[in-house]
Order: structure tokens, then sequence, then C-alpha cells
């Protein structure tokens, strides 16, 4: 018997080179594990946790990029009802934030408008291969209005963290949103109807 | 990264991101087969592709200029004994024609001074921030203006100016976006009562239920949230003069076009799906559906005697159409009832035209315009049996997911070959747009081809090669004499060409042939779509080419239109346009080339409305691969994969998409599903409703109360309980059913119409049946 009591459901899409660790970020936060395995698991199209904060159920559909990323041909349709992107990138390789004008490009032509966009260096247990000092990333961060996080997914170092910072940031644009238009009908094709009622209709 | 290299073994190689291509990629991939899909182009799908405003002017410039001679490398030296290669045609530029752009829309926005203002003004602050990102440089790079748009010059390529590469990050349009749809936690939200009376003047004979599989649950496929207004009453009235003498309304320019250029989505073909057609089925079995949404074409319209009229089509159409007679309403109902099934009387007219079969029946000549072009949309001369069963077919499609047979993808048609591609990627797929392959290396004992080699000349392995036909020299392929091709023509309108109080319909207008042309299609889509922006109608015409598409089309565009041309019509004006001809898929024949027998040849789109030539176009190219393989199996449900840790309690599907909610599901009260629940209408819970049987829903069901149920529910109607109600026999409702006291059905319990109403106690232990 399950309960299907959430009081939002966001979808989370990652995104950034390949070989970063956005795979093994989405491992580590949904099923606590490290390394997962090889690559991403065929056949798994997101994964789902759920988690509370300020008592109320969040429900996160997190979405990887299906190795597409690797030779950059993502669909545009991966990022079209995004709620929050986390945009990843590996402090111990330069040419993965090099590569971030690019992602954001990609973000700004497909993406929903009102996305919530979080930058994300992986791999700071690696800190003596550091080659992206944190104070260039916060400063790029900053200049592009990004929330900007340092993780290990190996570690487990803020990846916790970054989910749930993300849940609540998705929560008070929710609530935001809600008191800037009443008109709660969802603009067609921006937003889904997020819970779900099993409907057993009678006569 | 780029300079990654590609594996180098492959069980299958597709070249070409087209929707033929991307549903066979994804059908191989799911049952295993390694599969690399590479796309010469930088974007997905091939002629099926659809552009953002800018994109699409990069595109046309592109068509524009001369094909670069490509120069051919000389790969012979990777060859080893008994190899010989067959090179790859390098350019596809043979698909399109003919292309043309008009610019009708002042340059800038002058005479908004008022409105602009607004617009800027009301920016959120995301939207201010997301500016900020993408120009830290400071000012704003206004995008290129295009040249001055020359008011009707026909000069070709006026403004083919490149797009503002990636400037356009355009300050937010006046009407924010609400936010995706969270709002969960919402006050109950006033219940739309199932107002929508279906009370019929006419007792009709009862519809069957819809006999089809809605009991079944299918993933239904997403259309969503539809609102609820639809149904226009028809009017038959030109457009009123809307246009002019409305100083209120802003004039849009070109400069606002390209501003807002992103919120286009302007596909290249133009094409419907039927609720019930191949492409459907496929999304809703593979479970691809789960990466698109889905609008309802929400009526259909035809053109005629210089007049945009409704076609009637549904039973409730019918009924309400105020350009039927009441003998024409009863001799319509009559005939498609009649059409259901197959008679001596419809045999005897194999093989002669529908026409004569529709003139025998004596319908009069509205009817009879509407049967042969608006619902079958066949010709004079199609022969009867064909118009019969174009006629059941769109019967048959009518009321899946709404009021008319077709749905359209929101964002898009582009987005449906991505959708197939990505289902390929999630099963190991290999993708790599921007990436050419040179030629194949054919095994001369076996004649066949053993690999493939890339413009970097990179050699990769593969047993099969699926081809784009674009890729193969004409030398080597079998067409049809001479190549058909497609007229088109996509436009952007300041308004509809039959407004309504909703500026949201999406219309498909059938345009009978003038004047020995051919029919035309045309397909107007709102900014609901997600393919125009705010205050813009994007509008594809569609016919078989018998000159050029500015030749076919641009007559029926000054006669529907206001253009330059025509500067005192009162229908809408035409802000922009273009004309091209695109190369008619359904004209390349599948066998007979001089190719390999394992590289098989796919096709671009076709001159149909529906997608059911490409579907079949993958699944034939699949099963003769592989005979065995199931065709696109269903993917599992990723809320299905229980991990440990997972903190999340699901035990049965529950989630909106993957378990088929297509319509808005509100939820204030508990809802326990353990058991399959699929819905497509509006379903609004408040109380508490606990589901461990098969629950459907199509119509609008409203619980305020207790609900339970064990058995089948199918409710198509509308549905109201604010008592108790416990179902667990099988309940079919496809009327409207209101209870406000304790309903208790423990056998089955039919509504097949009329108003069902229990204010009280009611217990239903056998079967109760009410029909009307
Ligand atoms: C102009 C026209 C007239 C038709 N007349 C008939 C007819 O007289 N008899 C017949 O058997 N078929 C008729 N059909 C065919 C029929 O409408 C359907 O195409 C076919 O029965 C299958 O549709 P459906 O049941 O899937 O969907 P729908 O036709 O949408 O019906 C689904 C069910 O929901 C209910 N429903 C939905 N919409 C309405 C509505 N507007 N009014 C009342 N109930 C509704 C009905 O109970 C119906 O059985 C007509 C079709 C057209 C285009
Ligand atoms: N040291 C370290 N290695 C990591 C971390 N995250 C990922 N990796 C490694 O980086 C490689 C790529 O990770 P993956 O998640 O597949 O990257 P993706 O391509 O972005 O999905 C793998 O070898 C991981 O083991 C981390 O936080 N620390
Ligand atoms: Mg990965």
């Amino acid at each position: 018997m399950s309960m299907e009591d959430y009081d939002y459901l966001f979808k989370i899409v990652l995104i950034g080179n390949a070989g970063v660790g956005k795979t093994c970020l989405v491992r580590r936060f949904t099923q606590g594990l490290f390394p997962p395995g090889q690559g991403a698991t065929i056949g798994v199209d997101f994964m789902i946790k759920t988690v509370e904060i300020k008592g109320e159920k969040v429900k996160l559909q997190i979405w990887d990029t299906a190795g597409q990323e690797r030779f950059r041909s993502i669909t545009q349709s991966y990022y079209r009802s995004a709620n929050a992107l986390i945009l990843t990138y590996d402090i111990t390789c330069e040419d993965s934030f090099r590569c971030l004008p690019e992602w954001l490009r990609e973000i700004e032509q497909y993406a929903n408008t009102t996305v919530v966009t979080i930058l994300v260096g992986n791999k700071i247990d690696l800190s003596e291969k550091r080659e992206v000092l944190r104070q260039r990333a916060e400063d790029f961060a900053e200049s592009q209005s990004m929330l900007y996080l340092e993780t290990s997914a190996k570690e487990s170092d803020n990846v916790e963290k970054l989910f749930l910072d993300l849940a609540c940031e998705l929560i008070r644009e929710a609530k935001q949103n809600k008191l800037d238009n009443n008109d709660n009908a969802p603009m067609p094709g921006e937003g889904k109807a997020i819970s779900y009622l099993t409907c057993c209709n009678i006569n | 990264m780029a300079t990654e290299e590609l594996p180098s073994e492959f069980d299958v190689v597709i070249l070409g991101t087209g929707l033929a291509e991307s549903v066979a990629a994804a059908a191989f991939s799911r049952v295993g087969q390694k599969v690399l899909h590479l796309d010469r182009r930088s974007y997905y799908a091939a002629n099926w592709a659809s552009f953002s405003f800018n994109a699409l002017l990069t595109w046309v410039q592109q068509q524009q200029e001369e094909p670069q001679p490509h120069e051919i490398q000389d790969w012979s030296s990777l060859l080893e004994e008994g190899e010989e290669l067959i090179y790859l045609s390098q350019s596809d530029s043979a698909s399109i024609r003919n292309v043309q752009v008009f610019c009708f829309a002042s340059e800038e926005d002058e005479e908004e001074a008022p409105d602009t203002t607004e617009e800027e003004d009301s920016a959120d602050p995301q939207g201010e921030a997301e500016e900020e990102a993408s120009h830290k440089e400071g000012e704003e790079p206004e995008p290129p203006l295009p040249l001055p748009p020359p008011a009707q010059s026909q000069s070709e390529s006026a403004q083919t100016l490149p797009p503002p590469a990636q400037s356009q990050s355009e300050p937010e349009p006046a009407q924010t976006l609400p936010p995706p749809a969270q709002s969960q936690s919402e006050p109950p939200q006033t219940l739309p009562p199932p107002a929508q009376s279906q009370s019929e003047p006419e007792p009709a004979q009862t519809l069957p239920p819809p006999a089809q599989s809605q009991s079944e649950p299918p993933q239904t496929l997403p259309p969503p949230a539809q609102s609820q207004s639809e149904p226009e009453p028809p009017q038959t009235l030109p457009p009123p003069a809307q246009s002019q003498s409305e100083p209120s309304k802003k004039k849009i320019s070109y400069a606002h076009l390209v501003r807002e250029g992103r919120r286009f989505n302007i596909d290249l073909v133009s094409k419907l799906m039927f609720s019930r057609g191949s492409l459907v089925d496929l999304l809703i079995k593979s479970n691809v559906s789960r990466y698109a949404e889905f609008k309802n074409v929400t009526r259909i319209l035809t053109y005629r005697q210089g007049r945009v009229e409704q076609v009637p089509c549904s039973r409730s159409d019918v009924f309400a159409s105020r350009q039927l007679s009441v003998v024409e309403k009863r001799k319509l109902m009559r005939f498609l009832t009649s059409c259901a099934e197959e008679t001596e009387e419809q045999r005897a007219y194999n093989g002669r035209p529908y026409l004569e079969f529709l003139s025998d029946q004596k319908l009069g000549d509205n009817l009879q315009h509407f049967l042969l072009h608006s619902i079958a949309m066949v010709t004079e001369a199609t022969p009867t049996e064909q118009g019969l069963a174009a006629t059941r077919h769109f019967l048959r499609c009518l009321g899946r997911y709404g009021n008319t047979p077709f749905l359209f993808p929101v964002y898009g048609l582009g987005e449906i070959p991505q959708c197939f591609c990505r289902m390929c990627a999630v099963f190991g797929g290999i993708y790599c747009l921007r990436h050419s392959v040179s030629c194949l290396l054919l095994d001369t004992h076996s004649n066949r081809c053993k690999a493939v080699i890339d413009s970097r000349g990179q050699r990769i392995s593969c047993s099969h090669v699926v081809l784009e036909e674009g890729f193969v020299g004409a030398e080597r392929k079998r067409s049809s004499t001479p190549p058909r091709f497609l007229s088109r023509a996509v436009l952007i309108t300041d308004g509809s060409i039959l407004p309504t109080d909703s500026e949201q319909q999406v219309s498909l207008v059938t345009v009978p042939p003038a004047a020995g042309g051919p029919a035309v299609k045309m397909v107007e889509l709102s900014p609901s779509t997600m393919t125009c922006s705010a205050g813009t109608y994007l509008v594809h015409l569609t016919c078989p080419s018998v000159g050029s598409a500015h030749q076919d089309l641009s007559p029926l565009v000054t006669s529907m239109f206001r253009t330059p041309e025509s500067p005192d019509h009162d229908g809408p004006s035409v802000l922009w346009c273009l004309f091209f001809n695109m190369a008619d898929g359904s004209g390349v024949e599948a066998e007979g080339h001089d190719l390999p027998e394992n590289v098989h040849l796919s096709s671009g789109p076709d001159a149909e409305l529906g997608h059911e030539h490409a579907v079949r176009q993958a699944e034939s190219i699949f099963q003769k691969i592989l005979p065995e393989e199931e065709f696109c199996p269903p993917a599992p449900n990723p809320e299905d994969i229980i991990y440990d840790g997972d903190t999340d309690g699901d035990t049965g599907d529950t989630y909106g998409d993957t378990d088929g909610d297509t319509g808005d599901a509100v939820n204030t009260g508990d809802a326990v599903n353990t058991g399959d629940a699929v819905n497509t209408g509006d379903a609004v819970n408040t109380g508490d409703a606990v589901n461990t049987g098969d629950a459907v829903n199509t119509g609008d069901a409203v619980n305020t109360g207790d609900a339970v149920n064990t058995g089948d529910a199918v409710n198509t109607g509308d549905a109201v309980n604010t008592g108790d109600a416990v179902n667990t026999g099988d309940a079919v409702n496809t009327g409207d059913a209101v209870n406000t006291g304790d309903a208790v059905n423990t056998g089955d319990a039919v509504n097949t119409d009329g108003d069902k109403t229990s204010p009280g106690e009611e217990e239903e232990e056998r079967r109760a049946v009410s029909e009307e």
C-alpha cells in the first residue's frame, strides 16, 4: 500500500560534459552508492527520491543525459519541462569548466525561462588536482545568476545539500509564483499536474 | 571533448535522425542491439525538424546558399583485400527547393510605444537575471535587424540574414508563464462542475461506449490539460472584422518576431497525429510518450466559397451546429452510423468514386462537402472503399482524447523523433550530430556492407546500416519517376482565421481543390502548442506540388489572409511567410536499389496528414533485420524500479505521467492507488479516494466525499460524487453521473447516457443499467 502524498513534484535535469560525475551524483543521492558500476544503467530514464522539507513532501524526479552529452548531441526535448538544471563541471578539469558557456547557451535556447540553474563543481575529494579555483567558479556563477556548490559524489560531500537546496529554492519560487499570479491554471505545456489522483468514478 | 573517437563496433549504424530512422533506432536499441545514430546536420530530426524563428532563418540561408562542391576524400587506402567503397552523397540539398521568404511586418516596433514598456517592466526577476546572465557585456545586443522588409517584393530570399547568433535572450514577455504546475498544496480549486451539458435536443441513438481499450489501462498518451472551454459554437460567419478598426491591437513587428524567436518551434513538415493512428499507438506502447506532451486539435474547419466554416465532427458538434438543418443533422447521423460497418450497398460501389457513393446517399452539398473533404479527406476520384475506410478511421479516432481525431505535440512535431532518440540512448544507443559518414565498406564476396567510414577516416564495423535516402546518390536509387515533391508554406499571422472566445484553438483546415489544383491541408497553431509567441498564430500549408510552393500556395494565402496583395482583406494579417518544396518521401521505394542487402533505405516525410508511412517503414526495417524480436516493447517505468534506501513508498504505478494521467488531476485529500489508474480528463479529489482496481477517467470526475473502487471503473462522461461511493464491481459511466448520497455498487453498473443523479442512498447489488 502506498500513499501518493507529496506536496510538490519537480523535474531536475543534469547537464555538463561527460565524465564530470553527473551520474555519480544522482546515484549517490538516490541510492547512496559510489561508484555506481559502469556508466548509466541501461534502460533507466530518471530516478526518483522523495524528501521532506519543512514538513512538506517533495518528490524529485532526476533525469540524466543518457550519454547524449558525450558527442554534444542532447535532444532539445530533454530540457523542455525541467524545473531545475544542475550544470556540472569537474574541478580537476579546466576543460569541463570552459565548456560552461556552451551549456548555458543550450539552456537559454531550450529550457523553460523560469528554470532554476545551479552550478556544481564536483570531485572536491581530489583537491590536490584542482584546476579551477573556487573563487573563479563563484564569480562565474554569480555573473550568470546561478547558485553555486562544490561536491564530491565519492565522499558524499554536499550531495544531499545540493538536492535539498534546489528543492528549497524550487518551493520558494513556486510559492512566489503562486502569489504573483493568482490564477493557477498552468499555462499549457509549461507545467504538468503534479499530483496524481486515482479516480474512482462510481455511479 | 569533440575529439573523442566513436567506438568502432556496432550492430546497427543509422544515418539520419528523421522519424523513421529514429523510431528504428529506438526499436533496435530497446531489444539490446548496439546502435550508432549519426546525423551530419547540427540538429535532430532532419526534414522533420522544428526550429526557433532565428534558427529557421539560418536554415533558410543554408538552403539558399550554393551547395559547396564537396571534396570527396579518397579512403581507398583503408581498404583491405576483397573490399570496396560505396561513396555516400554529402549534401542533402536535393530534398529542399524553391525556398522563398517574405516579410510583411514592419521592421521595427514603432507604434507600439505604450505597450512595449509594459512588456519590459513586467519582466520577472528570473528573466532579468537570465538576461543579465547571457550578456554581462552590458548593453542589449539587439539582434541585427533584417533588411527592410521588402514590402511584398517577389524577390527571393529577401531576408536571409544570419540569425542573431545566440543573442536572443529576450526580455520576458509580458505574460509570464505561470510556474510549472506545482500548485498542489493549494486550496481546492473551484471544481469545474460538469456544466458542460450533454443534453441534446434529439434522442439520438446511444453511442456505444468507446468500445476501445479504454478500460485496459494503457499508458495513456498525455494530451495535457485540455481546457474545458473547448467546444465552440460553430460559426459560419467569416471572421468578424477584427483587424483594422481596432486601435488597441498592437502591430507586431519583425523585430518583435526576432526578439521572441525562441518562442517559435516551426516545423518543416506539417502533420497531425491520429489519436488511434500507428504513431500514437507506438508512443503509448513503447512508453516514449513520457517524453512529450500533446494538445488536442480543437476543431476542424473548412474553407469553402471564400468562407471559413467549422466542420461538425463530434455528436455534440452536430447537434449544436447552426449551419446544418434538422434534416441534415438526421441524415448525417444516419450516414455516419451506417458507415460503421461494411454493407452490401457499400460494396456495390467498390472501385467507383466515393463521391458517387456520397451523392447517391442524397446528403446534399453541405454534408457531401464535409464528408468528402473534411472527414474522409480524400479527393473526388478516390474509390468508395478507400473513402469509407478513411471515414471510419476518422470516426474511430474521435473522442479518444478530445473533440477531434487529432493530437499535436507541444513544442512541435520535431520533438517526436527526438523522443525516440532519447529512448534509444537510454538503452545504450550512441548519438553524434554533425558527423558524416563518407562511405560504406563493401565486402565483395558476401556483397554485404561490413563497415562504414566516417569523415575522419574512422572505420566503424556493423552488421546493418539504415540510411536516410538523402545519403544515397541518385544513380543507385530506384525512385518513382519523376520524383514527387510537396509544396509547403509557413505563415506567422496576427490572428486566427476563425476567431472565437478562446484564443488557443488548434485547427485543421481542409481546403478542397480549386481550379484543378490539389487539395490543401492547413493547420493553424496557437501559442498553447508552444510553437509561436503570444499574439501570433503559426499556419502551415501543405499540398502535393504542381509547381513551386509559391505558385501552388500563394493564391490561397492571398485569398485567406491580408497580405500586401490583399490589403483590404479583413482576415488576419500575414506577418512573415516562407515557401519551399520538400521531396515527398512516399516516392521512394523500399526495395530494389543498387545497395548491399544489409543496407536499408528510409525516406523523409510523405504528403499524408498522419505518420503511418514513417512508422510502417521503421517497423518493416526492424522486422527484416530481427524478425523474431518485438518492435518497441514497453520500457520499464522508472518508478517501478525500487532501489535500496528508496524512501519513496510507491508500490503501484502512481505517477501521472507514466500511469496515464493526461488531464488535470488535483488531489487535496488522500488518494491511494494500488491498481492501474488512467486519467485523461480532469479529476478533482478533495476527499478520500481509494482505488485498488482499474480506474479509467476520460471525462471530468469530481470527488469530494469518499470513493472506494476495488473493481473496474470507467468514466468517459462527467462524474460527481459528494457522498460516499463504493464500487466493488464494474462501473461504467459514459454519461453524467451525480451522486450526493451513498452509492454502493457491488455488481455491474452501466450508465451510458443521460444524466444519472442519485441524491440519496443507493445500493446496487446486481446489475443496474441506466440507459436512455
Ligand atoms: C458528426 C458525427 C455524428 C455521429 N453520430 C453518431 C451516431 O449517431 N451514432 C453512433 O453510434 N455514432 C455516431 N458517430 C460516431 C461516434 O461519434 C464515434 O466516432 C464512435 O462511436 C466512436 O467514438 P468514441 O465513442 O470513441 O468517442 P465519442 O464519440 O466522443 O464518445 C465517447 C462516449 O462519451 C460520451 N460522449 C462524448 N461526447 C459526447 C457528446 N458530445 N454527446 C453525448 N455523449 C458524448 C458518449 O456516451 C460516447 O459514447 C458520429 C460521428 C460524427 C463525426
Ligand atoms: N574522485 C571522484 N571521482 C568521481 C566523482 N564523481 C564521479 N567520479 C568519477 O568520474 C567518472 C565519471 O563519472 P560519471 O558519473 O559517469 O560522469 P558523467 O559522465 O558526468 O555521468 C567516474 O569514473 C567516476 O567514478 C567524485 O566526486 N570524486
Ligand atoms: Mg553519465
